[in-house]
């Protein structure tokens, strides 16, 4: 297993170096530059701020300079965020991103698995129905209008004015609605996975078997089929996990959260390429990590699965 | 992923019914007055010779005091200065500031400290956006050669201390409207002991030192900035609030439930959709009034056909400004028929296009554009580039329609994000440009000294004449000879038809009631030192 690990970690080099790569001389594509912006700017101005960015050098001396700056651990300057580096706004960012993302993967995962098992068991009873309803409108409509309307039901001065509108951070009823309105499409996701595997699972024979040996239905279904059912969902769990916790510009911007999500959209319409590339390779980082963890586990449970 | 199922389903029941049922309502000390504003996009520097955005020069404007203020309707008036004389030649302004100044750490604050700021403004190693406002608008003698590095002495700037209390600004040519950028947001004074000792971090509020009504004690990336009353500022004593939260607001619909909510008390923008509905609700707390931006719509002279004058008055002519601004973009734009905004005392030339009946536009569109040898059998096509900001891309894509239902244009829209409609600008490939410019400061020259044909904007607009008005309103010192000579350029300017102009823009604010002081202005300068909170 160890060796194993070693083995992923050391292939996910080349990985990362060609996400650095695609995206350092993708964004230069784009028109425009970090400091454009300005119309009335000289030229003088201009050409100051460029040569303190580096931006006057040819572009394999810049990228040169980045990958060096990797190697030390250092993401460089953003260039909008003029008061920070890339690092500081990540180390800034990324805990509330960590946070909400994790809490909100705890609630889609609890409430999926849960909803996916009840639908599986009792199949066209009226529990299945209000399981498939939820997940559908979880799936069907987006985040952007789920957290407004979230806001316009129970936000302060407006509705039924239960729970603060933003203000992070604050103590569990600010994380509510975030939470929430981040948790609803990955409940939808993992009910219906949930569902469909679980129904497979306990046609299985070893679940025939273990009705048979007469251990009653909720140990057979807890002790046996949910361990086989569970597999796709922890395939997915990771990934989505991946994303959940680096942040959704979303939900980050309408509960006005201070996380790292919104950079990934932010720098890309800024030019700043630092913050770009930083976020990006933080990203990328986290969903091969994630991955990892989801093969490792998935050699845990499953028994087919040997990493030897 | 492999957990017990029972537990976090118990754990998170137990989240979701404290959340629904403790819902908590704890607020602030009563004794301190607090107010909320909302600052829009994140913070992206709060150094003062750096920054350039309108957002954080709020929050720089509290914090640092310049040698002019405004008062609540964009009026100079005295600030670190108490007053200062012109020379005859316009060239030499010699500030006098007041006595006993001090930084917020109660060291003295003296003219070297204004010296030192706009030279490292200027100072290329300080890379600032607004180096050029030293440069081009107000020419302090020097500043040109200093900042692009030919001659690296600061000493060379024609800035300078002769004592404590005196400071003089001398300029290479006459700016008669230099006093508007002698305020916090161009011109702060720079505490260098900090600078020295903690380089880049000297503006980390546990670093800070200022000069202004407020001193900022904290400052939360993507959330808020702190600020409180500085004892050591001049006119402490009529700083009216205590503490001063501005908190980052990047959606404009959540700043306006949470202005709803009571947890803000001013926003930074209202959305356009929403003025109407929140009109009727709210009355005079909804502030929308004309801001220093011009939109007009730009037209490649060096690009055939748009080099004929008789197309571009044409295609100026078939712009319906009173459908397009007042029916269809609305969001409190207001239909502007010059090139610059509406402004105290300038009389300001007007393109006749607004003032004619529809019909006589029309037929008068029809002919020009036939004159300049299009019709039926020899259709025009152009593109429209255009920023895809929800309201200038709303005004390229009605007056696309406009341009075809009128003279059968094939007109298309190209809309991208603000960097590469810049640079698609430069590039000068362009037919049209769905244009905007928002001034330094609310005068006449801001908008004119932009489209001279020396300043080398890119519209490649050779007019003598233009130069020479311009030249001569520059040399004049009487502020009502000098409006007339403007008006004279910027009627060269709209009798070329190089722009079609369309509007002024918008400053849109929500400002609870129990806020007074607030006033609205173009330039949209609102110290919190002004204001107060009202008991309610």
């Amino acid at each position: 297993m160890f060796a194993y690990v070693i083995r992923r970690v050391v292939g996910s080099v080349p990985t990362l170096f060609a996400l650095t790569v695609i995206t350092f001389f993708m964004m230069r594509v784009a028109p425009g530059g970090p400091f454009s912006g300005s119309r009335r700017i000289t030229k003088d101005a201009l050409a100051n701020i460029e040569r303190a960015y580096h931006l006057d050098e040819p572009l394999w001396l810049q990228f040169a300079r980045y990958i060096w700056g990797l190697l030390h651990f250092d993401f460089g300057p953003s260039m909008t965020y003029r008061d920070y580096t890339v690092s500081e706004l990540i180390r800034a960012g990324f805990p509330t991103s960590l946070e909400v993302g994790l809490w909100a993967m705890l609630l889609a995962s609890v409430t999926g698995i849960a909803l996916g098992i009840a639908g599986a068991l009792r199949r066209n009873h009226p529990i299945d129905y209000i399981a498939g309803a939820v997940a559908m409108t979880g799936l069907a409509i987006p985040i952007f209008v789920i957290g407004p309307v979230l806001q316009l039901t129970f936000g302060h001065g407006h509705g039924l004015g239960w729970l603060p509108l933003t203000d992070w951070p604050g103590d569990l009823p600010h994380k509510i609605m975030p939470v929430v309105t981040l948790a609803l499409p990955n409940i939808a996701y993992v009910s219906r996975l949930m569902r469909g595997s679980m129904i497979e699972t306990i046609r299985a024979n070893y679940v025939r078997t273990a009705r048979a040996k007469g251990i009653g239905e909720w140990r057979t279904i807890a002790r046996h089929a949910f361990k086989g059912a569970i597999l796709p969902v922890v395939a997915y769990l990771g990934p989505a996990t991946a994303i959940t916790i680096t942040g959704s510009i979303v939900v980050e911007q309408i509960f006005q959260i201070p996380g790292i999500g919104r950079h990934f959209v932010t720098a890309a319409t800024n030019r700043d390429y630092p913050l770009m590339l930083g976020v990006t390779l933080f990203y990328g980082a986290i969903v091969i990590f994630a991955n990892l963890l989801t093969d490792i586990v998935r050699g845990l449970i499953d028994p087919k699965v040997s990493y030897e | 992923m492999a957990f017990s199922c029972r537990r976090p389903l118990q754990a998170a029941s137990l989240a979701i019914g404290l959340g629904l049922f403790g819902v908590l309502s704890a607020g602030p000390a009563a004794a301190d007055s607090v107010l909320n504003r909302g600052i829009g996009a994140t913070i992206g520097t709060l150094d003062p010779q750096v920054n350039f955005l309108a957002t954080e020069g709020f929050i720089l404007d509290d914090i640092y005091e310049g040698l002019i203020d405004y008062d609540a309707n964009g009026q100079i008036v005295p600030g670190a200065a108490e007053k200062w004389d012109i020379s005859d030649d316009g060239l030499t302004y010699t500030f006098h500031l007041r006595d006993g100044l001090k930084w917020s750490s109660g060291e003295p604050l003296v003219a070297q400290d204004f010296v030192n700021g706009i030279v490292r403004t200027l100072d290329p190693a300080t890379a600032s956006d607004k180096a050029y406002i030293f440069v081009t608008t107000v020419a302090v003698a020097g500043a040109g050669d200093f900042n692009g590095g030919t001659n690296k002495d600061p000493a060379s700037v024609g800035v300078t201390a002769p004592d404590a209390k005196t400071l003089v600004i001398k300029l290479a040519k006459p700016a008669p409207y230099a006093l508007l950028l002698m305020s916090s947001f161009y011109a702060p004074p720079l505490h260098k002991p900090s600078l020295d000792k903690f380089g880049k971090d000297f503006i980390k509020p546990e670093n800070i030192v200022s000069n202004g009504a407020y001193k900022m004690v904290e400052n939360v990336p993507q959330s808020h900035v702190t600020l409180v009353r500085n004892p050591n500022y001049w006119d402490a004593g009529s700083v009216k609030i205590d503490k001063i939260v501005y908190k980052v607001t990047e959606d404009d619909n959540t700043a306006v439930k949470l202005w709803r909510a009571g947890d803000l008390d001013i926003t930074i923008d209202i959305p356009s959709d929403q003025i109407d509905k929140l009109k009727a609700e709210f009355g005079d707390q909804v502030h929308v009034s004309p801001s220093t931006e011009t939109v007009y719509e730009s037209f490649n002279l060096k690009k055939p056909p748009f080099d004929n004058p008789k197309l571009r008055e044409a295609l100026s002519l078939a712009v319906d400004r009173d459908a397009l601004i007042n029916k269809v973009v609305k969001g409190g734009y207001s239909v502007n028929c010059g090139y610059t905004i509406p402004i105290a005392d300038y009389d300001a030339p007007k393109v006749p296009d607004c003032a004619m009946a529809k019909a006589d536009r029309i037929a008068k569109a029809k002919q020009l554009f036939a004159d300049a040898g299009f019709g039926p059998d020899k259709p025009l096509s152009l593109a429209i580039e255009s920023t895809n900001s929800d309201s200038p891309k709303k005004i390229a894509e009605t007056i696309a329609v406009m341009w075809k239902q009128t003279l059968g244009i094939d007109a298309k829209v190209h809309a991208q994000d603000r960097d590469g409609w810049l640079a698609a600008f430069s590039a000068g490939t362009w037919d049209v440009f769905n244009d905007d410019l928002v001034g330094d400061f609310a005068g006449p020259e801001s908008y004119l000294s932009y489209m001279d044909p020396r300043a080398e904007s890119g519209y490649n607009w050779p007019s003598p004449e233009f130069e020479a008005a311009m030249d001569k309103a520059v040399a004049t010192s009487d502020k009502a000879a000098r409006y007339k000579l403007l008006a004279e350029a910027e009627k060269v300017l709209l009798d070329s038809y190089l722009t079609a102009p369309i509007a002024a823009g918008p400053n849109r604010h929500l400002v609870r009631s129990t806020v007074k002081g607030w006033g609205d202005n173009p330039p949209d300068w609102h110290s919190s030192r002004l204001l107060s909170i009202a008991p309610q």
